[in-house]
């Protein structure tokens, strides 16, 4: 375990040097702030400019034609701006972990083999077992750190701007972190076979989004889709801890799978 | 109980497609002993880094098997008795010097009380100190060199092997190189090169082999290799007969200060002189053999004229 530890610390160590994933990384995020900021901004104007004093005041032109029902509705369309707001935030930052979570995962072990540095520490009494999973487990840390960053940041936002947080938008990091590591094992694997480009490329279309339950590769495929909570959040719908725990057990499984695949493709692999 | 054993060693590697197959070792039986300084000679493509990749388990045997302290590569435990200097130095770049044989140490299991005194130590004993604290990436070629001399030393291994150990240092860091190779030996430890520099090979190597395509062509000490040279007759003077019937073999004749040396480059030519010289009662007035250096065992092993 302690040399999975200290491959997992020399990984994350490695990743924070990477100029390219920290780019990444301060994109996603950024864009996610940005994104959010602006769907705020919209809010706030359409907030105001439909007040209850405002439709009330004489200077709202029409609010006397408007029937009881109409303003129900328009009342019920503010309140959606909030869904409307964490939906965005949620997607977009979902989405830029997810391009994280490929990059990470894909060339976590294709780029030591392709610099040669795998070739010192597989000389020092390392495993190949050791060194994938101490490797996955450093893109693990980090894909974490993500998820509670993006969580922290939306909590932040939310009160910063006094909204009720969604209850869909609760499990929303941890989902996102569970299908980020459901991406990633998929990347991981399939980088021992290919390119990582074309490995990061496959990953992220071989979620079964594309397959119904009679269709064989329903069952094959991963289910990345069953972690997506966008339209949960948008429609304000509540999401089963239940729903959670069996996706998490599912997310835990695919994994397992998947890393003993990679392993069982790892150990055999020339190391040129 | 040998450091590094190898019973029928193969290695082919196969095209993408498979189509196309290029053995880069073929059947190669090498015993190397405990406390043996063993050199690995052989042109590029030989086969010599295919050799140390099987031997540390990078990539798999296609025939036989190797062994390190008796014991298969595949088991990562013997790698605790075992350093590795790979041809290209490939370091982690984010470390600093100190930062990544910290790393390394740890990985060999230098208990963490040890540590910090082992890394100084080798730090100290490669000239690094002043690079201790500067970032491996702004590193010379040189200076990556030596830091990965120091990552094979650090747990004090039994079994060193380096390939093209001397390839990027300057001359006082080769000269410097050597005298810690004599000194490892002087420990007991026992040390793999593979080099291009004979010159190195031979001033360190209890024995070496030659390999080239793959397959190895000679080994053995180096007495062992230069035997079987050519050997010089002495005599005082040849009777015209004797002179007619040796200039009928390869033997070459030269007169030197009064004396005649007949020069006899293999043992069958050495042997038809001699009857010959007996035949006619000519007395040799000394026999020897002339010793080869590993230069010339080498290129009269790969059939290679070095001028060309």
């Amino acid at each position: 375990m302690k040399t999975i530890l200290l491959i997992a610390a020399d990984g994350i160590r490695g990743l924070i040097h990477q100029r390219l994933l920290l780019g990444l990384m301060l994109a996603s995020l950024a864009m996610t702030i940005v994104f959010s900021v602006f769907l705020n901004s919209v809010r706030q104007n359409v907030t105001e400019s439909f007040s209850e004093d405002r439709i009330a005041s004489d200077s709202f032109k029409g609010s006397e034609k408007m029937s009881e029902a109409d303003r129900r509705k328009l009342r019920e369309q503010m309140g959606n701006m909030s869904s409307v707001f964490q939906a965005g935030f949620y997607a977009v930052a979902s989405f830029g972990g997810k391009i994280v979570a490929l990059f990470i995962f894909s060339t976590a072990v294709a780029s030591e083999i392709r610099r040669g540095t795998i070739r010192l520490t597989l000389s020092k009494p390392v495993s190949r077992t050791q060194f994938l999973l101490g490797k996955y487990l450093g893109g693990v840390a980090v894909m974490g750190s993500y998820a509670l960053i993006a969580g922290a940041a939306i909590v932040v936002f939310a009160q910063s701007q006094s909204l009720d947080l969604n209850p869909a938008i609760k499990w929303s990091p941890w989902l996102m972190f569970c299908e980020q590591l459901m991406l990633g094992s998929v990347a991981l694997l399939l980088s021992l076979f290919m390119h990582p480009i074309v490995a990061s490329v496959l990953a992220f279309f071989a979620g079964n989004g594309f397959y119904a339950s009679p269709n064989p590769l329903y069952f094959i495929l991963p289910s990345y889709s069953d972690f997506g909570v966008f339209m949960e959040v948008l429609q304000g719908t509540l999401v089963d801890w239940k729903e959670v725990a069996l996706l998490s057990l599912y997310a835990f499984d695919f994994v397992a799978i998947m890393l003993l695949l990679a392993l069982w493709r790892f150990r055999t692999k020339e190391l040129l | 109980m040998s450091a590094i054993r190898t019973e029928n060693l193969s290695k082919t590697y196969k095209t993408a497609w498979g189509k196309k197959e290029t053995s880069a070792v073929r059947m190669l039986n090498l015993e190397v002993k405990q406390g043996e300084v063993f050199g690995l000679l052989g042109p590029n493509g030989a086969g010599k880094t295919s050799t140390i990749h099987l031997l540390l388990n990078l990539i798999r045997p296609t025939t036989g098997v190797a062994f390190l302290f008796d014991r298969p590569v595949t088991d990562t435990e013997v790698h605790r008795r075992l350093g590795y200097l790979p041809e290209s130095v490939n370091l982690h770049s984010y470390y600093r010097g100190r930062a990544l044989l910290n790393f390394y140490a740890a990985l060999c299991g230098v208990p963490v009380e040890q540590r910090e005194h082992r890394v100084a130590e080798v730090l100290k004993l490669l000239d690094l100190e002043d690079a201790a604290e500067k970032q491996v990436a702004k590193y010379s070629k040189g200076m990556a060199q030596r830091i990965g001399v120091a990552q094979a030393m650090l747990h004090d291994p039994d079994l060193l092997i380096l390939d093209e150990p001397t390839a990027s240092l300057d001359p006082i860091a080769r000269h410097r190189f050597r005298e810690l190779l004599l000194e490892l030996k002087g420990r007991g430890k026992t040390i793999l090169i593979s080099s291009h520099i004979l010159s190195e090979v031979e001033s360190v190597c209890d024995r070496v082999a030659i390999l080239e395509n793959g397959a190895l062509k000679r080994i053995g000490t180096l007495q062992e290799l230069s035997a079987g040279g050519s050997t010089r007759l002495i005599v005082k003077e040849i009777p015209a007969a004797v002179m007619e019937a040796l200039a009928a073999t390869p033997a070459e004749v030269t007169w030197v200060q009064g004396q005649v040396t007949i020069r006899c480059q293999d043992d069958p030519i050495l042997q038809t002189v001699e009857a010959l010289l007996r035949e006619h009662h000519v007395e040799i007035l000394r026999k020897e053999s002339e010793a080869q250096s590993l230069d010339e065992i080498f290129f009269s092993t790969i059939k290679q004229d070095p001028s060309t």
